[in-house]
């Protein structure tokens, strides 16, 4: 089935969050510190405030004041720590800080007058490099070291590797840049249409900034340019447009310039892996030893799942990890997509490959002879595992049989080829959702719940448990979502929409179902006349049903993850040191697909994500200014038509029985876990080369 | 960005005049690199004269030469038929540019006036003696991996500037022996297009010897018998839509496998398009092999020098002029 | 039938502005020293003052209607579109011309609208997203945005315009004679959601369809 908001979509009809032109709007273009640390000392607006159209600007010297600034980090926001507080005092803690929002009446008007704001520092040395401070890092606060077995009994193990992989920053850049537009009802009522994969978390946080109650605070969202991680969290554009609009009167919309999309929203942090991996000659696993630093802000600690792959892919009897996070002048990193177990599977599926070239052994045998009947973490077994057939069909399907081990062994023309391969592992699971089924006076169905769609399906899927459940035509129902004031859902992040939402949707239906088969005495009704008549019968306006749904005992019996089996052709000119790759062949358990169009597309996302990471994307920092150098999309380099090869996707599609009543685990990112890893290790295949420094790029295959 | 003054000029001497009194005026064309830089405040002419409408499009095969009103769009010139049978090398070097979109905006004369693209140059909080002479050059000790090799005299402090130019149309014009046609308040000239774009030198800040008010109204391209042997190299981050790491265009004209005449210049390299006339001399006269194209090589990379994330180039580079002249050759 | 925009600007000084307007879009004029006001203008001294004299008319087409604007010459065709006309299906992405998201269609030929000021168009056609379907709800859709619904074109949606319009181009450049080919000359428009095969897919489809573009 065919996305349901398609035709809003490429009539250009979809409307995100700064296509909202209210009456009256008014204009916030934000001026950004161009130092990392230290203090303002003076901001002269004197000439912005003589320029035309200007309505005010904010500093913190008159910004209007936040109540919940004022209070003491209660340890219970998602990220620990003191979150940044915009225009709150002349402390800068990153570069590219907002320091003053430029309010005019017209977006040239404000972006002018904003170059017209002087702002004068006080420099203090700032810390942005990761390397020449991981003696600074620590334990972070949510994140332990975990230990089975021995620890680093890998070191005893006849055959091993220990090797050290970096991955660099990187930046969520979806295309909608973020935006925010604010407006006051009157003084204690907002309504904000922001970007956000989450409004019920964004309602809630400004009512905790604002001293607000829920029906004070109202948060639309209906399309999001994609986020991927980057709009979990309330971040300054939000805030700039809320304060922005209380002090003028008037809807305020503030849109993130690119640059500012950089550092102002999160970012996925840099990491320096260590991995130490042994085995017996036949390659069955002797010791795991994971440990990885990565960095953060220096009023948050961001943690990442970073060594979780490592704890749960493989069975091996000695396995422990560490995790410490370098606190550094930055912004403070979030969530981004495979939050962690992108970086981590990179390490850890490089080191697998190395660890198959000391045996002289294949590497999806490897995989096989380690294979782990239940989750290895806490000895649950899974709620499902495909993974035998990920490899299985993944290798049939990319022919994996053609390869020669021998680095270097395969050519086409010019080019070196290597084929590549490496699994990955995502946790699966739900969270407590919310959903309203409505019968209406038309016989259609409304059904709405409080989460977003920043890209999956979301609103075609629901669309389609619905419809399912109610035996009725996807047509004659609508979801609605987006909107803080519709029952509430988890944010759209961590794989879990379909699991949580989608089982919600299907357990009120189901409800709804029994209510209407109560009403009717009994008779099935499967039509749409059928319904008008029974309502118009009952003297019902509307039916409608509430449920919340949530998992069960099963969450702490069992295991919930996803698989995946990548698998990567490149070539590899061997003069230019230009790689390109030609396949790709993802194979994945996700548990039951809804919409195969829609998973589809998913994969082919995570694919495009794993190519740029692999290849291109890298947040390039000149540490003695503290600042990013390359931040535009010239700069940072994201995949482009031309980088992309055709994309196999194989859906296992057996449905998890044990997780949700509809069978699903989860798409948005495992296809991402580990990609990386498949195409260094193609590259290694082709050139003899092992990369352990992403991205890949020419100069490095140079060297 | 501030609200400038805003002229359509309707004939070429008008719009000479328009600039000429103003020394802070200056043309617009296609716009798809000022109309950049005055949004990120790097450049804020008070004055813009908008060239659009001059009769300066045309392109015409004049017997001996080619010639390309500066006012054609680089599609429009990659996609000419006599563009693609008499100077290949050129189409190929502008469809390796930019965006299919911003091919159909940009003209030929816009495309040589780009300014660098080098982060620091863009970033008017960071030093950058080409924006700011006297602030210093944030990229020679800074992340300088897209950075120049090439003609990089040594300078004082304040002057030191290793940007590169880059576009990749003007390493083909610099290796097909392009002139460029110039209208200006003193008259008209013809600058050869090796001329055309300088060295730092002392005045980081000037990317061309083009004078204040002169418009660029034409290119000019001797035919030749290079069409049939010619590739453009380019090597980037991405397969496309990136600025060149390196980049080469080569030309040869063989008899049986003797070269009788070469063509060969980078980009990526140098802060102008980097003619390698003494690789050529090496070539001519020999057969079309790799032993004589990695004599070439050796000898254009006379010279180079490397900083602490461009050292890469220094191999690259040889790599490249060997693989592009084998391609042109093959 | 013509467009006006309520100039939702102060009134004052209207006089003034048209004298002055008179001066600069005559080159004629040129010679003629700038008022003392644009010299202030120039210099940033008096801003407020120089505001009255800063708008210039324009006149062009956008999907088929006619405008008559008084507009800043600074405005980008993108702003212009989407915070004045209120047609936002055109998407700022980047607004340095490095992503493809503000793809309009200016007589006929895709081009960047972050990367132009909107004076620069005048008597010009201006075709974006919204002016491709029939009018209305069940509007027939151009042959290229059913073909990206059929094939699942975009995830988020927001680069999706600038696609549709870039893919029109590519089409009527002849440029979509291959998979090879379509990836070459579509890589102007970046797309994170990754939706890139299923976009060439839409487009072969259209390409070997043959439908008019």
């Amino acid at each position: 089935m065919s996305r349901v908001d398609g035709r809003l979509k490429v009539t250009g009809g979809a409307t995100y969050a700064a296509d909202n032109q209210l009456t009256g709007l008014v204009y916030g273009v934000l001026v950004t510190s161009t130092i990392a640390k230290g203090r303002i000392k003076a901001i002269d607006t004197q000439a912005a405030r003589k320029a035309p159209g200007v309505l005010e600007i904010i500093t913190y010297q008159n910004a209007p004041k936040v109540p919940g600034y004022e209070a003491k980090p209660t340890g219970q926001t998602r990220v620990d720590g003191q979150e940044f507080r915009v225009f709150y005092n002349d402390e800068i803690l990153f570069n590219n800080q907002p320091v003053a929002l430029v309010l005019a009446d017209t977006f040239e008007r404000a972006n002018h007058a904003a170059s017209l704001v002087t702002v004068q520092y006080a420099q203090a040395p700032h810390q942005t490099a990761l390397r020449p401070n991981l003696t600074k890092g620590t334990k972070p606060k949510r994140a332990d070291d975990y230990l089975r077995g021995q620890a680093n009994a890998y070191t005893t193990a006849p055959v091993r590797v220990e090797q050290e992989y970096t991955t660099p920053i990187n930046v969520h850049n979806p295309m909608e840049p973020h935006a925010a537009t604010a407006v006051w009802q009157d003084a204690n009522n907002v309504t904000v249409y922001n970007k956000t994969q989450a409004v019920r978390i964004a309602q809630q946080d400004i009512m905790k900034a604002f001293n607000l109650k829920e029906e004070n605070v109202r948060v639309h969202s209906p399309f999001v340019g994609g986020a991927f991680g980057s709009s979990s969290r309330v971040w300054p554009q939000e805030m700039a447009a809320i304060l922005g609009a209380k002090k003028v009167g008037r809807p305020v919309k503030v849109v993130l310039r690119r640059d500012q999309v950089f550092n102002m929203v999160g970012y996925r942090p840099e990491s320096i892996q260590k991995v130490g991996i042994g085995a017996s000659p036949d390659g069955k696993l002797v010791g795991i030893t994971h440990e990885a630093y990565g960095l953060t802000s220096s009023y948050e600690q961001f943690a990442e799942r970073i060594v979780d792959p490592s704890k749960s892919l493989y069975s091996c009897p000695n396995l422990n990890t560490t995790y410490k996070l370098v606190p550094l002048d930055l912004s403070t990193p979030c969530w981004t997509r495979g939050p962690g177990e992108s970086s981590g599977s990179f390490a850890l599926e490089s080191a697998m490959d190395e660890l198959a070239y000391a045996l002289g052994m294949d590497p999806i045998a490897l995989r096989l002879a380690n294979f782990a009947e239940n989750d290895p973490e806490n000895q649950h077994p899974w709620t499902s595992n495909q993974l035998r057939a990920c490899y299985e069909r993944g290798a049939t399907q990319f022919n994996w049989a053609r390869r020669t081990p021998a680095p270097g062994s395969m050519r086409d023309g010019d080019w070196l080829v290597g084929l590549g391969m490496s699994a990955g592992i995502y946790k699966a699971g739900r969270s407590p959702a919310t959903a309203r089924a409505t019968l209406l006076a038309d016989g259609s169905l409304l059904v709405q719940s409080a989460t977003a769609d920043v890209g999956p399906g979301t609103y075609t899927i629901m669309t389609q448990i619905a419809a399912d459940v109610m035996s009725m035509d996807p047509a004659h129902v609508r979801f609605e979502l987006g909107d803080s004031a519709l029952p509430p859902a988890p944010g759209q992040f961590g794989s879990h929409t379909t699991t949580s939402v989608g089982s919600a949707v299907y357990d009120v239906c189901l409800s709804l179902r029994q209510k209407v088969l109560e009403l009717a005495s009994g008779q099935a009704i499967t039509t749409r006349d059928g319904y008008v008549e029974l309502l118009r019968q009952k003297g019902m306006p509307q039916l409608s049903v509430t449920k919340e749904s949530k998992s069960g005992s099963e969450e702490k019996t069992h295991s919930g993850k996803s698989f995946c089996a990548n698998f990567v052709e490149v070539w590899v000119h061997p003069v230019t040191g230009q790689v390109r790759v030609v396949k790709v062949v993802s194979a994945l358990d996700v548990g039951k697909v809804i919409n195969a169009k829609t998973a589809r597309s998913q994969v082919l996302g995570s694919v495009v994500w794993g190519l740029g990471m692999a290849l291109m994307e890298e947040g390039q920092i000149d540490h003695r200014f503290g600042r990013y150098v390359n931040k535009d999309l010239a700069d940072y380099h994201l995949p482009v038509f031309a980088d992309v090869p055709d994309i196999d996707v194989i859906l296992i599609d057996q449905p998890d029985t044990i997780l949700d009543p509809i069978g699903a685990k989860g798409i948005g990112e495992i296809g991402m876990i580990g990609f990386a890893a498949a195409v260094a290790n193609a590259v290694y295949h082709a050139t003899g080369k092992r990369i352990r420094n992403l991205p890949i790029t020419p100069d490095k295959l140079m060297a | 960005m501030i609200n400038f003054q805003y002229l359509r000029a309707s004939s070429p001497k008008s719009a000479i005049d328009g600039v000429r009194t103003d020394l802070s005026a200056q043309f617009i064309a296609g716009g798809t690199n000022l109309i950049d830089l005055m949004k990120r405040g790097i450049t804020a002419p008070p004055k813009l004269v908008d060239i659009n409408n001059l009769p300066l499009r045309d392109i015409a095969d004049e017997g001996k030469t080619i010639r390309i009103g500066a006012l054609a769009l680089n599609s429009t010139v990659a996609d000419h038929s006599l563009i693609l049978k008499k100077l290949p090398l050129l189409a190929q070097a502008l469809n390796a540019g930019a965006s299919a979109q911003i091919r159909n905006m940009a003209t030929v004369g816009g495309n040589m006036m780009q300014r660098t693209r080098c982060p620091y140059f863009y970033d008017p909080s960071l030093p950058c003696n080409k924006r700011a002479p006297g602030s210093g050059c944030g990229a020679v000790a800074g992340i300088n991996r897209m950075h120049a090799i090439f003609g990089l005299e040594p300078v004082p402090d304040q002057h030191v500037c290793i940007a590169v130019h880059p576009s990749d149309m003007c390493v083909a014009l610099a290796a097909l022996d392009a002139t460029v046609e110039v209208w200006g308040p003193g008259g008209n000239r013809t600058i050869p297009f090796t001329g055309f774009h300088r060295l730092p030198g002392s005045n980081p800040q000037k990317d061309n010897t083009l004078q204040h008010g002169e418009l660029i109204t034409a290119l000019r391209l001797p035919d030749n018998a290079l069409a049939t042997h010619s590739h453009y190299l380019k090597i980037r981050d991405r397969a496309s839509y990136a600025f060149a790491l390196i980049s080469v265009a080569a030309a040869l004209d063989l008899k049986g496998k003797t070269i009788q005449q070469a063509r060969l210049a980078m980009g990526g390299v140098a802060h102008k398009p980097w003619r390698l006339t003494e690789a050529e001399q090496v070539l001519i006269g020999k057969p079309a092999t790799e032993a004589t194209f990695r004599e070439a090589a050796q000898v254009a990379m006379r010279g180079a020098r490397a900083f602490e994330h461009n050292t890469y180039k220094l191999k690259l580079a040889p790599a490249a002029i060997v693989e592009a002249l084998t391609r042109a050759a093959g | 039938m013509q467009h006006n925009e309520p100039d939702r600007n102060n009134n004052a000084g209207q006089e003034a502005r048209r004298d002055f307007l008179k001066q600069s879009t005559l080159l004629t004029a040129l010679s003629l020293t700038p008022s003392v006001v644009v010299q202030a203008a120039e210099k940033h001294l008096d801003e407020k003052a120089a505001a009255y004299f800063e708008q210039v008319t324009l006149k062009l087409t956008i999907n088929g209607k006619p405008y008559t604007l008084s507009v800043e010459p600074r405005v980008t065709l993108l702003d212009l579109l989407r915070e004045r006309l209120n047609l936002t299906g055109t998407k700022k992405g980047c607004d340095y011309g490095q992503c493809g998201a503000c793809t309009v269609h200016i007589d006929g030929r895709r081009t960047l609208s972050c990367l132009t000021f909107a004076v620069m168009h005048e008597g010009q056609a201006v075709t974006t997203i919204e002016g491709l379907a029939e009018a209305g709800p069940q509007g027939k859709l151009h042959p290229v945005q059913e073909a990206f619904i059929r094939h699942d074109g975009f995830q988020c949606g927001y680069c999706t315009p600038g696609q549709i319009m870039s893919a029109i181009g590519c089409l009527r450049e002849d440029r979509a004679n291959s998979p090879d080919e379509i990836r070459e000359y579509m890589s102007g428009n970046i797309c994170r959601c990754g939706a890139y095969n299923n976009i060439v897919d839409a487009i072969a489809e259209v390409k070997k369809g043959g439908q008019k573009v």
